[in-house]
């Protein structure tokens, strides 16, 4: 499986690049705009228990871009280690999935500007894990294709890192006792922990390591989509639209009540 | 263990996110594993007597052919068919279409094999007699090898239908919402319930594989050549 992964993903980063007509024209002439959300991270993207649909903070944002072109917005689902694939294969016209942004990435994909910000944390059961030093010695649960997996690859060598599919695989592993810890954006696990019906047992400890910026991914070369994308976060957050995104999944009365550290626009680098 | 969750979930798991969104669950599932078995079974028959009846370099490249999709991993073949084709030849093949196609070409393979097995399994005399009768080649085949290979070759294309069932969970790598799929994204959800979910699963495709089983013997017992 993962040899499989590996090798399409370099046919594929060394087949793509080639050029394509202009993406912002063609969405708005087929009326429909493709959307790569997750479909197993809240509060990101998940599938609702009612409605059966993919909902969740990238998902609004998705929905506001489809209703800035005015077209119909189609959601697809993906997993972490699909979503560069998916636009290198023209499968879909924007990421919104909690994408890291990174120069590595860059190389194969356009960004738009951030929109979220989160850092690397970890999630233990209680008493496990208290300081960064003790991640050396411990087996850690990643996510296939995340830059959670690279970060602790680079910075803790000796750690033992198993990689799973996703998140609530590894989370699974970690209940079993595979795994001593797992890793994630911090966000992320606050919104897996929500969903916990003994969440009393684990912990996130406060500590990250690394400041990670979460941007739209849009397939390499097309620039117009990308200042389309990035023109409209601005928008939204102007509007006051961003932050009732986020008060619907992060705010006081949310699930997951989270500190907003960051807006549209911050720290442009 | 506590069931409710499938209890829940159950109009997801068997039709997805039908009528409002896209036909998925086990419907999905039994809809990709019919198609895939007929057109498996149908390039089966075609390719395994093209085996049989076929010579010299036809026959080496039908030979190529096979060895090629028998040796290809079903789940590659759809991860690449997916996300490969677009690249290289701007060709978008849909989700879907491409779990059958993988399957079919894949299945065909195997079965193609186990029919040429079948009609090698008569002894000459067979042949020699039809022969002997002024028919062709492709008359005898047709009128005497073929109705009594086929019922012979019944276990071998349930094996491989009941295989191609299970397989139809691959398509999760392409984000195909069958069974195996949607049972996952609710298992992501829920989160502390992967053992009632997948004992759920695990009991559908067994239903699945069983009905087939019991069905394809039917269909099979009905055509047999009358026991001697």
């Amino acid at each position: 499986m993962k040899k499989t992964y590996l090798a399409s993903l370099l046919i594929l980063a060394v087949a793509s690049g080639a050029a394509q007509a202009d993406r912002l024209d063609d969405i708005k002439k087929a009326g429909v705009l493709r959307v790569a959300a997750f479909d197993s991270n809240p509060p990101f993207g998940f599938v609702d228990a009612k409605t059966k649909r993919i909902v969740g903070l990238d998902v609004d944002y998705a929905q506001e871009l489809a209703k800035k072109l005015n077209v119909k917005l189609e959601l697809v689902p993906t997993n972490p280690a699909n979503r560069i694939p998916l636009l290198t294969a023209n499968k879909v016209d924007v990421v919104l999935a909690n994408f890291t942004i990174t120069e590595e990435r860059a190389k194969q994909v356009n960004f738009s500007i951030p929109y979220f910000a989160s850092g690397q944390q970890f999630l233990a059961k209680k008493g496990t894990l208290s300081s960064p030093d003790q991640l050396g010695k411990l087996r850690i649960g990643v996510d296939k294709g995340t830059t959670n997996e690279i970060v602790l690859r680079e910075k803790y060598p000796s750690a033992t890192l198993v990689a799973y599919d996703d998140t609530p695989f590894a989370f699974t592993a970690l209940r079993n006792g595979n795994v001593q810890a797992i890793t994630q954006d911090g966000p992320k696990l606050v919104g897996l922990l929500a969903n916990v019906p003994d969440k009393e047992k684990y912990e996130i400890p406060p500590f990250s390591i690394s400041d990670d910026l979460i941007g739209a991914g849009i397939p390499k070369g097309e620039a117009r989509l990308t200042a389309f994308v990035s023109e409209t976060l601005v928008e939204l957050e102007a509007n006051g639209r961003a932050q009732q995104i986020y008060d619907a999944w992060f705010g006081p009365n949310s699930k997951t009540p989270l500190k907003r550290i960051f807006r549209i626009g911050d720290g442009k680098k | 263990m506590d069931f409710t969750v499938v209890a829940d979930n159950f109009g997801y798991f068997m039709l997805g996110a039908w009528p409002a969104g896209p036909l998925g669950g086990a419907a999905l599932t039994l809809l990709l594993s019919l198609a895939s078995a007929l057109a498996s079974g149908a390039l089966g028959l075609v390719l395994g007597v093209g085996l049989s009846m076929l010579d010299g370099a036809p026959r080496r490249a039908l030979f190529l052919f096979l060895a090629f999709f028998r040796a290809v991993p079903v789940i590659m073949l759809i991860f690449w068919t997916y996300f490969l084709l677009p690249i290289l030849f701007g060709v978008g093949v849909p989700g879907v279409a491409t779990v059958v196609v993988a399957l079919s070409l894949i299945g065909g393979a195997y079965l193609a094999h186990s029919v040429h097995a079948g009609i090698l399994s008569l002894p000459a005399g067979q042949w020699q007699a039809g022969m002997a009768l002024g028919m062709g080649r492709w008359q005898v085949m047709r009128l005497v090898v073929l109705p009594q290979a086929l019922p012979v070759m019944v276990p071998s294309f349930i094996n491989q239908w009941v295989a191609l069932v299970k397989d139809t969970s691959l398509a999760y790598v392409i984000g195909v919402g069958e069974l195996s799929f949607v049972a996952t994204q609710v298992s992501n959800r829920e989160m502390v319930y992967p053992t009632e979910i997948f004992l759920f699963v695990a009991f559908v495709y067994y239903l699945l594989c069983v009905a087939l089983e019991r069905a394809a013997f039917a269909v099979g017992r009905r055509y047999a050549a009358p026991a001697r």
